[in-house]
């Protein structure tokens, strides 16, 4: 475990090295939050409810996606890519750890950048610049437990992207893919409740919603009680553990591929 | 028992056969029209604890495809592959633990942290104990200086150093075997001898076993007791260095440019050498590029000094090179049967 631990404050220190690139990150998301503002203030002007949800609700919501939205960014899925046509992956193979374990070790150091950089900030932003009133319950302190699920659910959809450039060398167009799915799939922009009821349906069968719907839930409507959170957290947990299963397979197939440039 | 084993180890990659232009690629994206390489066709060799071994051989050889085999990372296509007892390819965390390699290309270091950081990291993921380790960077840093290095950050380091700094961490953990793959690739002379120097230091501390490949025939002269020559996936030549040492060592090739170099002049070149040195004389002579003629000349027979003498004074000789022999042309000797 330690070793693991080494990886992970290495990719912090290396997440500090391009600390501006974050500071640029804050400013973009300012601006996002300003806009999904006024936008959602003109969609509620003369309501108290939409589909259930306050302004107040929806906007917390929205606002705290974008941010989770970068924080759930591994980048995993670029990095194998990159790592695998440079042939850098034979590096990382002659070393005694786990090769699943390394990327996500490795992809934590920035998790906790944007935590500090992006996350918090934002929250800090939406209280006291925006004025809105985040509603004190339980599913607040459950929130944390439910940023790592997901975090390590959004790790698996990329750790499985990154594999397949073991097949196609560039995962350009799969990355894309992925990412608009789950953008729209998992209720990143908007919350599931605004889809059609049969969609709604479907959507919480998959596992994209626990990736964003959960954990966004979680604040926005935090006052929802065990009784809801709890089911979901379970979700999220079977989705975890059966997705770092399936990709632990599945690098035993893709390995199995592996040619490393020059002889 | 030998540290590594292997017989009649083959390996061959299916490569996508590209077809020209952009039609070409388009139509490739559907078709699978593939063929065999074979990188590596059927090798057997034993390695003993502590020998240094050079691992040699011209570009496409299969050294590379060996070494990675060796340490797990490809699967071999057939045959027997054994470090240490175990499959490398089946027991690859496992045996990771007592292997180093150094991609001479490639880096093992974090690019964007200070060196030290890197040295800390592999410390945790070799589990090396804190005693070990400060003795193992008191030797780095008497060895390569290594401690001025540590804040700088490893892209900011020249080849060189980071060549130094890359080696030092693949001994960290006391491996019992170190691969390093070309190590020497791209520096210069003084770097060159430094880097073998400690790589000497370096096997001598704990004997360490160490397989080398390299293009630099200077490395292995310098390194190795042993010497296997791969050419085409197979093996050439397997044995004590000092045979081979007759192929390269006595031999020095003069690159000359003549002026108005013609067939003819090179005719002439030959006979008057020939003349003048006997029949005897142990000179080849080739047109390799565009206005170079090479001669190689093997020293045993006929000392360099005097051909050039000869040259210069019955040639008009605008530009003039001595070079040691290239791989390519040891390996062209051992074809033609020089070890036999």
């Amino acid at each position: 475990m330690k070793s693991y631990l080494a990886l992970l404050r290495g990719s912090y220190m290396v997440g500090l090295v391009y600390r501006f690139g974050f500071l640029f990150s804050i400013g973009g998301n300012l601006i996002y939050m300003s806009i999904t503002y006024f936008l959602w203030r003109s969609i509620y002007q003369n309501r108290e409810t939409l589909r259930g949800l306050t302004f107040n609700e929806t906007y917390i919501y929205v606002a705290l996606g974008s941010a989770v939205f970068i924080l759930l960014k591994t980048y995993v899925d670029w990095q194998m890519s990159f790592d695998i046509r440079e042939g850098m992956v034979a590096t990382y193979l002659i070393k005694p750890i786990d090769f699943q374990l390394y990327e996500l070790f490795t992809s934590l150091g920035f998790f906790l950048m944007s935590l500090s950089a992006i996350t918090i900030p934002t929250i800090l932003l939406m209280v006291f610049a925006f004025r809105i009133e985040i509603p004190l319950g339980i599913g607040l302190a459950l929130f944390p437990f439910s940023l790592i699920l997901a975090y390590l659910l959004s790790f698996c959809f990329d750790y499985f992207i990154g594999l397949l450039g073991f097949y196609t060398e560039s995962v350009w167009g799969l990355s894309i893919t992925k990412e608009i799915i789950i953008t729209v799939l998992s209720g990143a922009l908007i919350p599931l409740q605004f889809f059609p009821e049969a969609i709604q349906k479907i959507l919480l069968w998959l596992p994209f919603q626990a990736i964003y719907y959960t954990p966004l839930t979680m604040v926005a409507q935090s006052t929802l009680g065990w009784e809801t959170f709890l089911p979901m957290l379970g979700v999220q947990l079977f989705w975890v553990i059966a997705l770092f299963a399936l990709t632990r397979l599945f690098y035993n197939q893709a390995i199995k591929v592996l040619r490393i440039s020059g002889g | 028992m030998s540290l590594i084993h292997i017989e009649n180890l083959t390996k061959h990659f299916k490569i996508l056969n590209r077809r020209e232009g952009l039609s070409g690629a388009f139509r490739d994206l559907f078709s699978g029209n593939y063929r065999t390489v074979e990188a590596v066709a059927g090798i057997s060799f034993d390695i003993e604890p502590g020998e240094i071994v050079g691992y040699i051989g011209p570009n496409g050889a299969g050294k590379s495809t060996t070494i990675k085999m060796m340490t797990g990372i490809l699967k071999p296509s057939g045959g027997t592959l054994q470090v240490n007892g175990l499959v490398p390819y089946d027991n690859r965390i496992h045996q990771a633990q007592i292997m180093g390699v150094v991609f001479g290309q490639r880096t093992q270091l974090w690019w964007d942290l200070p060196v030290i950081e890197s040295f800390k990291i592999l410390k945790e993921i070799y589990k090396v104990d804190q005693k070990t380790f400060d003795h193992h960077m008191d030797m780095f840093n008497e060895l390569v200086g290594l401690k001025t290095l540590y804040s700088q950050q490893v892209r900011t380091l020249s080849l060189g150093q980071r060549m130094l700094c890359d080696i030092s961490a693949s001994f960290l953990h006391n491996p019992q075997v170190v691969f390093l793959d070309e190590p020497t690739i791209g520096l210069d002379i003084s770097v060159k001898a430094k880097i073998r120097s400690v790589i000497q230091e370096l096997n001598r501390e704990h004997n360490t076993t160490i397989i080398l490949t390299t293009h630099d025939l200077g490395d292995v002269e310098a390194l190795c007791h042993r010497i296997i020559i791969i050419d085409k996936g197979k093996i050439l030549y397997d044995g004590d260095i000092k045979r081979v040492h007759a192929l390269f060592g006595a031999y020095r090739t003069l690159k000359l440019q003549i002026d108005n170099f013609t067939a003819a002049t090179q005719q002439t070149l030959t006979g008057k050498l020939t003349e003048k040195f006997g029949a005897e004389h142990g000179i080849t002579i080739a047109e390799t590029e565009e206005f170079w003629t090479d001669v190689t000349i093997d020293q045993a027979r006929t000392p360099l000094s005097d051909v050039l003498g000869f040259v210069m004074s019955n040639f008009a000789v605008e530009d003039i090179r001595i070079v040691e022999i290239s791989m390519e042309n040891v390996v062209r000797k051992v074809y033609d049967g020089a070890l036999a």
